[in-house]
């Protein structure tokens, strides 16, 4: 009788795994040791009060091409622990609690196996928060913290929601949570499914299978933008509609409502998208585009007519009555938010007391703003209002290094949406607003349904990419009052190269930076596709600028250059 | 011979006397050594409940370190990159999907 072979690892292979696995880990040799009592004086500061920001050297805490740490960040012992429990702990106790609060584990479980948008992205979810919050100190690493958090909890309900009423985990079968689910387009506003809230669900078909997932996990995107493709589709239009369209192809899309409302994402480059929708959304579709030029009264009339029109679609398919007064409520609890938002605004233009960075401002507003009312958005501005106050009370410079005030914008890159907190800690260059911020710059009327009508109507058209991107010549040089607005010195420039809208204006921009003597920054990118230009290519963009035109040194050194072409 | 037999009488009583005595000193030792062993019982169950406490504690105290290693070293992060992203990754690859393309385009009424 024959023995199997037994392959045993050659030595020299167990050595090199050995090595690959203690590389992931700090080198003790690296660790100097205070050669007299000034050092050690400076040894014991450092570790009680963190590095001040200049001698931290964040680029070496980098394992190369992951973008994952040796170690994370030592920030003083209050803020270490600060991350520790309100961020690390809170946020993975939180993230279970969620799960339970808006499902329960084991639908959980079948849609982490069931979806690639799932599995890949949202575990990783911690490590989203620190590229973002990377460098943060006192109440600018809490305010910005709490954004992230009210972030995850929305993320967590929406998946949840899709999963609780989903067919694919339940052989085809619907159950009473699919018949209460609305599906809608994520660029149609959820404020217009309001006055069903009490019964109904709304939930965004590609917010989180899509948007969210490129900014956690740039990996995962790529599948379905390739599947697009795979079936024939050019690949130069917007690789955002590529990619919602091959969540479809790939057949990753939850089947978890009976009917759609769908738009043009406020992009006429997507309309093949909603095509492509249609034909594998197995339910009937109703299409309320962002009209073009919004500023004429007669097109107002009409988005207000497509408005009501909608309302009484979702009237047919679920059967029940329009609520206007769950409509005003609703609309004036997203009002308060928006008071809430200027408020934040008015400290940010005004003061360096501003306790949020670039990141979290961007990704909070966009997400607050599109997906509509939800009561973490209340919970977190009441706890950034007591942050905002006591920095403003206390006179706190919350980014003390900061050398220039930016504003970024058009479209920024999906994939790289932590730039900011890099620029921020390589170069000084604070990002204090954005324009997709700036969007829904607006409360709604509820005093009558006429008003209410108009305002929605409004505010639909507003909506991202639509407004200030493409969305006619005066709204695009809307930079120009909001530089002014908000004491900004300098303009990031997002050059979203798949983007023919925005290609069209890239000469007038110039133009105008010259005429009015204006610092920007082109940042080329392909929105959620990091293959075409690489977050290494956009650092090297800016310090090419910020050492060659500006003229100065870089406050971090080993942020210059480091690779992280592989990293979440 | 009367003498003999009060002399008798007396060794008897006085054995009586030490055997009484005997036995009460023997009551008293029982007495002490219960007596003894409730206090060690009633010290005993204090220590218990302080060791419970301890364990506990110490338990605590090592989860604590344990978590705050992981977080200090990013060992969730490498979890995630190198053992739990590569593992879903190849389950989703090896999916079976339905071919969208199979569906008609037809519009919907």
């Amino acid at each position: 009788m024959k023995l199997p072979d037994i392959k045993l690892p050659k030595p020299s292979d167990l050595t090199g795994k050995l090595k690959a696995f203690a590389g992931l880990f700090p080198d003790p040799r690296d660790v100097k040791l205070p050669k007299n009592a000034a050092e050690a004086k400076k040894a014991a500061h450092d570790f009680w009060y963190g590095k001040p920001h200049g001698e931290r050297r964040l680029g070496d805490l980098y394992l190369d091409k992951t973008g994952l740490y040796k170690h994370r960040e030592w920030r003083g012992v209050k803020d270490t622990f600060y991350y520790f429990h309100m961020i690390w702990l809170y946020n993975y106790a939180n993230m279970v609690m969620d799960i339970m609060k808006f499902g329960d584990p084991i639908t959980f479980a079948k849609g982490l196996w069931r979806y690639r948008w799932m599995g890949q992205t949202y575990l990783p979810v911690l490590h989203w928060f620190d590229r973002g919050l990377e460098g943060l100190r006192g109440e600018a690493l809490r305010a910005s913290a709490w954004h992230y958090r009210a972030m995850t909890c929305v993320t967590i309900n929406q998946f949840m929601n899709m999963f609780e009423a989903d067919g694919n985990l339940r052989n085809g079968a619907h159950n009473d949570a699919w018949h209460h689910a609305m599906a809608h387009k994520e660029t149609v506003w959820g404020g217009i499914f309001y006055p069903w809230a009490d019964k109904y669900k709304h939930i965004p078909l590609e917010m989180i299978p899509y948007f969210v997932t490129c900014h956690v996990n740039n990996h995962t995107v790529l599948n379905y933008i390739d599947a697009a493709q795979s079936i024939g589709l050019p690949g130069d239009p917007c690789p955002m509609c590529q990619a919602e369209a091959g969540l479809f192809v790939l057949d990753d899309m939850p089947d978890f409502a009976p009917f759609m409302v769908s738009s043009n994402e406020a992009c006429d480059g997507s309309v093949a998208s909603t095509a492509i929708q249609d034909w594998f959304f197995k339910g009937p579709l109703f299409a309320m585009p962002q009209p073009m030029q919004f500023d004429d009264p007669l097109v107002q009339e009409h988005c207000a007519n497509e408005i009501r029109e909608c309302w009484k679609f979702i009237e047919e398919q679920t059967g029940a009555p329009f609520n206007l007064q769950l409509l005003n409520e609703n609309l004036e609890k997203q009002n308060e938010l928006q008071r809430f938002e200027w408020e934040k605004w008015d400290v940010a233009a005004k003061t360096n007391h501003y306790p949020i960075n670039g990141v979290a401002q961007a990704l909070y507003r966009i997400y607050q703003s599109q997906y509509g009312e939800h009561f973490i958005w209340h919970d977190t501005d009441k706890k950034v209002s007591k942050i905002l106050t006591k920095c403003v009370e206390k006179k706190i410079d919350t980014f003390p290094k900061t050398r220039h005030r930016v504003i970024a914008w058009s479209c920024a890159p999906l994939y790289y949406s932590n730039w900011c907190t890099w620029a921020y800690n390589c170069w000084g260059l604070n990002t204090i607003i954005n324009m997709d911020s700036l969007m829904f710059d607006m409360t709604i009327r509820t005093d009558n349904l006429d008003n209410t009508v108009m305002d929605m109507a409004r505010y639909h058209e507003w909506a991202p990419m639509r407004r200030m991107a493409v969305g006619g010549m005066h709204h695009i040089f809307e930079l120009w009052e909001n530089m002014e607005r908000f004491n900004c010195d300098m303009v990031m420039m997002y050059d979203q190269l798949q983007c023919k809208g925005m290609q069209g204006v890239v000469g007038l921009f110039e133009d105008e930076f010259r005429k009015r003597n204006i610092h920007a920054i082109w940042m080329p990118h392909a929105l959620p596709d990091k293959r075409t230009v690489s977050r290494g290519e956009i650092r090297r963009i800016i310090n090419d600028y910020m050492s060659t035109v500006m003229k100065e040194e870089p406050l971090d050194p080993s942020l210059l250059e480091f690779d992280d072409d592989m990293s979440w | 011979m009367k003498k003999t037999m009060l002399d008798k009488a007396v060794r008897k009583e006085s054995r009586k006397l030490k055997r009484l005595k005997k036995a009460q000193k023997i009551q008293k030792r029982v007495a002490a050594r219960s007596s003894a062993k409730r206090s060690t019982k009633k010290r005993g169950a204090g220590c218990k409940v302080l060791k419970v406490f301890g364990k506990i504690f110490a338990l605590l105290a090592a989860l604590y370190a344990a978590l705050f290693a992981v977080f200090f070293f990013d060992l969730d992060g490498k979890l995630m990159y190198y053992v739990v992203e590569p593992f879903l990754v190849k389950h989703y690859d090896k999916m079976d999907r339905k071919n969208p393309l199979d569906m008609p385009y037809e519009i919907k009424k």
